[in-house]
């Protein structure tokens, strides 16, 4: 089961398209778990907040074994720097672990328009596909058309597909597999 | 853009550092807590020493734990110095990775056999800058065409072991460590990477001759492979996603029998030249699971590599520059008389090539 938990208020229906498409990728039952506080803590001196210590902090939620849980927010969020510089947030994961997190931040503004409510909703599912992802162990991938490649690639375009090419979905599905048994 | 001729590399490396340091010489080198690299594995932590007998013997193992799934494995004393452990990399051998990761990249082996033996010699003697030139090799091949499954496999393991020696040695989650990774790879638009020169990867040690026609596997005895203990058949098979397979709750017998395969295929061709096959150790061993380590063993040479190979090899090279592996390997970087000519950013380069990427509904 996968466990969506908003910490900003989200629309339903971006939150129904959402379910379905995680459903739709992963094969797996998807629920909103509901609002939750935001882990005030994380918050940097800069505004931004702690992408690791705002997971870390993240109000937990009723979950079993193999649940994931991805936990949707709207602030800027920090990486930590690394030795070339600070990768640009879009949300963390535990590698192999069960909570993910994702931040609309740097999405096209939601809009009013169809159109850019369709892409932005193309676009939380793609973050979200690719931080669950992590979670059951999948790697980046150099494909720009697969949701395991890096959300700030250059090579991303501004509507990406929101699926997995077929080695990260054969992976997954292993894994899932795995743990269902 | 150009890289250095296979001469000039040679001349070069000789007043280099290698790359991969830290190898493990010994048992003794080892205690309970210390975090080592078992080469195409992972990152380990030792435990300790555990005594087992096996066929009425009395044998001794040295007893690590794998720090991403608490797989366990066990390494016969006699064996530790051959199956490459090595320490985690240091911050300053991370610190060259992300250079050399950055840099550019523009000479990829472009025979896929010479490239995956190539590869799987890298990612059991290169050090952790070996793991890297085999995700950067493969990454900037995939720029120009898929790569086959089979190495697509391999790039993604080998993606996972570098991603979880950085994590371990950085103390970041892995996540993180990846976003390092492909941030180094493929910068975001607009970012220009503060890159140095990077370092240079230890040179691949099997004879050229031996690398030169790896494709022809009905040479192996040409190529002295028997002799060597190695088969052909079993290294193109081997060296593909087998942390994969591992994974998955083994205990400690299997595993090291997967690996023993593989690392029997890919060790001795690295540590050739040397070749001293220490006979037997191994049929003892061999009842216990560590079969595999057993079967590993016979380059024994290899823990000396972190010093005495990249002095080895350049000579060799030298010494049959036509035949030569065509110059892929080593070649990606040019730093050493440039301070830093090389590092230029590699993206504006690579960018260019990439094929794919509208998006395809
Ligand atoms: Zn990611
Ligand atoms: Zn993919």
């Amino acid at each position: 089961m996968i466990r969506i938990v908003t910490l900003a208020p989200f629309d339903e229906g971006d939150i129904a398209f959402l379910s379905k498409t995680l459903y739709r990728s992963f094969g797996i039952g998807t629920e909103h778990q509901g609002d939750r506080a935001l882990p005030r803590k994380a918050e940097l001196p800069d505004g931004r907040f702690d992408a690791l210590k705002l997971l870390d902090d993240a109000p937990p939620v009723r979950a079993y074994a193999d649940d994931k849980v991805v936990y949707l927010t709207d602030v800027e969020l920090a990486n930590p720097k690394g030795p070339l510089g600070e990768p640009p947030a879009w949300g963390h994961a535990l590698q192999g672990g069960e909570r993910a997190l994702v931040s609309t931040f740097r999405f096209r503004p939601r809009g009013v328009t169809e159109a850019s409510i369709e892409v932005y909703r193309r676009r939380l599912a793609r973050e979200c596909i690719h931080f669950i992802g992590h979670l059951w162990d999948l790697h980046h991938c150099y494909d720009a058309r697969c949701a395991m490649h890096p959300s700030w690639s250059p090579s991303l375009p501004e509507d990406p597909e929101f699926e997995l090419d077929s080695f990260c979905r054969d992976k997954s599905e292993r894994r899932i597999r795995l743990a269902k048994t | 853009m150009r890289t250095p001729g296979k001469r000039e590399r040679a001349e070069k490396q000789e007043e280099e550092v290698p790359s991969a340091g830290g190898t493990i010489a010994s048992s003794s080198d080892l205690k309970a807590g210390d975090r080592v690299v078992y080469p195409k594995q992972g990152v380990y932590r030792v435990t300790g020493l555990e005594q087992k007998d096996i066929a009425g013997q009395r044998l001794e193992f040295v007893k690590m734990t794998r720090e991403e799934d608490g797989a366990t494995v066990l390494v016969p004393l006699g064996k530790v110095a051959t199956i490459g452990l090595r320490r985690v990399a240091s911050a300053e051998d991370i610190e060259g990775v992300f250079h050399y990761l950055g840099a550019s990249y523009d000479d990829p082996e472009l025979d896929w056999k010479v490239r995956h033996r190539d590869n799987v010699e890298r990612l059991i003697a290169g050090g952790v800058l070996g793991v890297a030139e085999v995700v950067k090799g493969l990454h900037s091949l995939s720029r120009l065409r898929p790569l086959p499954a089979k190495e697509r496999e391999l790039y993604d393991s080998s993606r996972h072991l570098l991603v979880n020696e950085i994590s371990v040695a950085l103390g970041v989650p892995a996540v993180i460590a990846e976003d390092y990774i492909d941030y180094a790879l493929m910068p975001p638009a607009g970012v220009k990477l503060p890159l140095k020169t990077p370092p240079t990867p230890v040179e691949l040690k099997g004879p050229p001759w031996k690398r030169k026609k790896p494709a022809a596997a009905e040479d192996e005895d040409d190529l002295g492979l028997a002799e060597l203990g190695i088969d052909l058949g079993a290294l193109e098979g081997a060296a593909v996603g087998e942390s994969e397979d591992s994974e998955e709750g083994e205990s400690e017998g299997e595993k090291p029998a997967e690996e023993g395969s593989e690392e029997q295929a890919a060790v001795p061709v690295k540590v050739a030249p040397a070749k001293v096959a220490p006979p037997k150790a191994p049929a003892t061993v061999k009842a216990a699971k560590p079969a595999k380590p057993a079967t590993a063993p016979k380059p024994v040479p290899a823990a000396k590599k972190p010093a005495p190979p990249p002095r080895a090899a350049p000579p060799a090279k030298k010494a049959a520059p036509p035949p030569a592996k065509k110059a892929a390997p080593p070649a990606r970087k040019a730093p050493p008389p440039a301070k830093k000519p090389a590092p230029k950013k590699a993206a504006p380069a690579k960018k260019p090539a990439k094929p794919a990427k509208g998006k395809k509904k």
